[in-house]
């Protein structure tokens, strides 16, 4: 598709008077993994909450398939197809994982209709499948709360996978996982994305090289590179900026 | 001048009056929901506790009004300490139950107060030359009330001296602005806050001894105050200068719309421009910490 | 594992057929019209605690100004009860001590008592849908909406004092005679007036529980845990919030109704805020995440209140005040929380035997 299923224009967004996104674009085809990478403070979660609603951004468009969603509500972009995983995983505590995702199932979103509902169609199905995706089949009836670090994580994919949005935005997904949890994710994303489009943000490269079909770099705000995994590794100015960070360590 | 201009003229210093009414009694309140974010449904019976205290020193010991004023600091002030320390602090991170909790001590302490001291009103004595009328021109206005915003001036001098020119204040700050960076400075937040609430519950107490001796000394007398403070320091948003603009701005705009209708109707358009005020501006005046809401 | 029988829903509803089977069934028992009146007013105070237990148990939205709603329906109510005893032309006879020789416009609706009781429903419902879509769409929250509920509360007390010629002031409407509905009246010291409370407060309960159990109530319950995440779910957190605030709102008009039929009496203390506060004591204390166990939470309360007589009762709002102050703190689920937990032990420790007794039958294979 041209002009991209997915499409960020000169997104621009200060904090007093700080410029964290400085006309930052970027072009995201359909089924696609798309990663985010760039050192700390290069803004990348900031982007994340501009596409997915929670800030507004100061200038510029945010489309989706060809529609202008740029400053709507959060529930209404997230309506039109855009799911997100926090970097902290944010998962409802005082809920159980299987009401977690039930929630999570929201086809039907309006209140007046959910009053008469007691179980959605299509639902139970749906929360079979992803369980046994992220592997909390055994877990369903443990509060939130209680769950260890990784799991958590798991029940926030499920939750954004429950969603069946068009396009996904993962905050550093595998973040506090183990080797173990981590291959296994990189198996579900591999998977997903022949039929889902990703945006993932991420900063270690190892992880990066296994599933990314395109790895944009962001740096100050703005678009530094973007290409394969191996031009990236072959760009200088990537590199610098990199080498940069390690050097003030 | 005429009658309309004196009328008007009277109700501005009517208005200043109640404002210092308000400030005074927010101003305990200011400190500990501005400091620890902390709604202390309490605080009335703070007050009242003050002017209980205030009663029976002078009922059972005799002691002249003015030293009464400290002492009733002093005696509120530890039992909010002690509050702080049993209850409060268990509860920080619940802010819904802070309230409740605190609901429930302003009813303990009521009760233990009627079984105390009975249910009779109960006076406060004041020296002679506080209960007369001084009048200019047309102008008059109890001697009390002056003294009432003349103490309203010096305790806003004092809280204002507390945290912004002593060591204390530095840590009350630094604990609002941060509490996780406050400590890893070495600063002890739950220190901080049981003594920044024991301070607002001291206010509080002498609060009580102004307004025992302006009203009646009763176990309820609390329950008035509590929902106007809390307006109050809500809509200056937590600091101290807020709460000071807030009472201003609610007490002569009292007298301004009472001169017009009545009283009880301008208590009734003041609640709806507090709610509707606030529910454009959720962070007030001026916002203490700027992340609360 | 063995499941906490007390999240079993089958047994919660045998439960509530239970409970309710008790307290419907008490006018068979006695018919001392003096106690099923006092009984009944306790159901109206029980509706109440069901009503905050829906909106603060269950979508953490801390109501403390609920006696809005009671009081706009029990005025509403009151004022169709009044117009049912005027003679057509006349006006309530404290208008004329007010001053007032016509009936004011605001009065005309309750000439019908039709209108009259629908205004009584829908006046304090449409508030709250009103009071509600503005706050919450701004995102007031917390302590925060606490606190505002309050201060409207106080609003709608003053007002309520201050319109004398409209409301009677502090003196409060006192209707006559009881409600007629067509040709049927309903006298408050009856088995009659008994069931129909009943009957609207087993209404009121099944219609919130089956609402928690929906999807709108799962909703409903997440936003409670983190408003910010489920938004990001595409649900309008807003309207969830407003439209849970309104049901609650809804119930307590409902209860407002009942209890101006019940006592034939309203004032501006229907309006006080010491008595609006009790109401989120009594579902604290009773639990305020289960609907029912709010609803004993008032019966429980109320009932001790008249009964250790005036001579105890200062110290019964002491220990009331005390044991608020522990449940708070130490048992946020009030009393529901606590049979919740005994029965979860008692099921972690059924597992525990199970699993026990397996261990066993192992090693015994073992030793074969």
């Amino acid at each position: 598709m041209i002009g991209g299923f997915f499409r960020v224009e000169n997104i621009e967004k200060s904090f007093g008077g700080n410029k964290v996104i400085n006309g930052f674009c970027l072009d995201v085809a359909e089924n696609t993994l798309q990663c985010l990478v760039g050192p700390n403070g290069a803004g990348k979660t900031t982007m994340i909450d501009l596409i997915s609603g929670r800030q507004k951004p100061d200038a510029g468009k945010v489309y989706l398939n060809g529609d202008d969603i740029t400053g709507q509500g959060e529930h209404e972009i997230s309506r039109k197809g855009i799911g997100r995983k926090f970097q902290i995983p944010a998962v409802l505590k005082g809920l159980t994982v299987r009401e977690n995702l039930e929630v999570a199932y929201s086809r039907e979103v309006n209140p007046l209709r959910n009053m008469f509902v007691m179980k959605a169609t299509g639902c139970a199905e749906k929360l079979d499948e992803i369980s046994r995706q992220v592997r909390l089949t055994e877990r369903l009836n443990v509060e939130a709360g209680l769950l260890s670090h990784g799991e958590t994580q798991w029940l926030e994919i499920g939750m954004v996978l429950m969603q069946d949005p068009a396009i996904l935005l993962l905050d550093e997904p595998v973040a506090g996982m183990t080797e173990n949890e981590i291959g296994l994710t990189v198996d579900i994303l591999n998977k997903l994305k022949r039929t889902h489009t990703i945006i993932l943000v991420e900063h270690d490269m190892g992880f990066v090289r296994k599933i990314a079909d395109v790895v944009t770099v962001l740096h100050m705000g703005a678009l530094l590179a973007q290409g394969s995994i191996e031009d990236i590794e072959k760009d200088d100015r990537v590199r610098a900026v990199y080498l940069g960070t390690e050097d003030a360590h | 001048m005429d009658i309309s201009s004196i009328a008007f003229a009277n109700s501005l210093i009517l208005g200043l009056s109640i404002a210092s009414i308000f400030f005074v009694a927010a101003l305990g309140l200011t400190v500990i929901y501005g400091t620890a974010g902390v709604i202390n449904m309490a605080h009335g019976e703070f007050i009242m506790l003050g002017a209980y205290t205030v009663y029976a020193l002078q009922a059972f010991a005799g002691i002249p009004y003015f030293l009464c004023i400290p002492v009733a600091f002093v005696v509120v002030g530890a039992i909010g300490f002690a509050i702080e320390k049993s209850l409060i602090r268990y509860l920080y991170d619940r802010p819904l139950d802070t309230l409740l909790a605190t609901w429930g001590v302003s009813l303990v302490l009521i009760q233990g107060t009627r079984l105390i001291f009975g249910s009779e009103p109960k006076y406060v004595e004041i020296p002679q030359f506080l209960s007369s009328n001084i009048e200019i021109g047309g102008l008059s206005l109890g001697v009390f009330r002056i003294f009432i915003i003349v103490m309203a001036l010096l305790l806003a001098a004092g809280v204002w001296f507390v945290f912004y020119k002593t060591d204390f204040g530095i840590k009350i700050r630094a604990v609002t602005q941060n509490r996780e960076i406050a400590a890893s400075f070495g600063i002890n937040s739950g220190q901080v806050y049981s003594f920044t609430f024991a301070l607002g519950a001291g206010l509080a107490g002498v609060a009580g001894a102004l307004f025992g001796a302006l009203n009646i000394v009763l176990p309820t007398m609390g329950m008035g105050y509590v929902v106007e403070a809390f307006l109050t320091v809500v809509t200056g948003g937590g600091a101290l200068l807020g709460s000071a603009i807030a009472s201003l701005a609610i007490g002569e705009l009292q007298s301004i719309f009472a001169l017009v209708t009545n009283s009880t109707f301008a208590q009734f358009l003041i609640f709806v421009l507090i709610v509707v005020f606030l529910r454009f501006r959720p962070q007030g005046l001026i916002s203490a910490s700027g992340k609360r809401r | 594992m063995t499941q906490n029988l007390y999240h079993n829903k089958t047994l919660q509803w045998l439960f509530y057929l239970f409970a309710f089977g008790v307290i419907g069934a008490v006018p068979l028992i006695s018919d001392d019209a003096f106690l099923l009146n006092q009984l009944a007013v306790y159901g109206v105070y029980g509706m109440l605690a069901v009503s905050i237990s829906l909106c603060w148990g269950s979508g953490g939205i801390l109501n403390m100004g609920q006696a809005i709603a009671f009081g706009l329906g029990a005025y509403c109510m009151a004022m169709t009860m009044q117009m049912q005893t005027q003679a057509e032309g006349t006006i309530p006879p404290f208008m004329l001590n007010n001053g007032l020789d016509a009936l004011p416009w605001i009065w005309e609706p309750f000439r019908d008592t039709t209108t009259g009781i629908m205004l009584a429903v829908l006046v304090p419902t449409v508030f709250y849908l009103i009071f509600g879509g503005i706050m919450f769409t701004a995102r007031v929250s917390g302590p925060f909406f606490a606190i505002l509920t309050l201060a409207t509360l106080s609003a709608f007390g003053t007002i309520f004092v201050d319109l004398q010629p409209y409301t009677n002031g502090v003196n409060g409407i006192s209707p006559p005679g009881s409600l007629n509905l067509g040709e049927t009246e309903i006298d408050p010291y009856s088995s009659g007036a008994y069931w129909f409370v009943f009957g609207l407060l087993v209404l009121c309960t099944v219609g919130a529980k089956l609402i928690n159990q929906s999807r709108f109530g799962l909703v409903v319950r997440a936003l409670k845990d983190d408003p910010e995440r489920v938004r990001f779910l595409g649900y309008n957190v807003a309207i969830y919030e407003t439209l849970v605030y309104t049901l609650s709102g809804l119930i307590a008009a409902i209860a407002g109704c009942s209890f101006a039929v019940l006592t034939q009496y309203v004032s501006p203390a229907q309006f006080d805020v010491g008595f609006s506060i009790s109401i989120v004591i009594w579902a604290a204390l009773g639990g305020r995440n289960s609907l029912i166990w709010a609803m004993f939470g008032a019966f429980t309360v109320q009932g001790a209140q008249s009964y250790v007589g005036d001579q105890f009762l200062n110290t019964w709002i002491l220990i009331l005040g005390f044991s608020f102050i522990l449940v708070v703190r130490f048992l946020p689920g009030g009393f529901a929380g606590l049979v919740e937990a005994v029965l979860g032990r008692v099921a972690r420790s059924d597992s525990q035997t199970d699993a026990a007794s397996v261990d066993f039958s192992k090693a015994k294979e073992a030793a074969k």
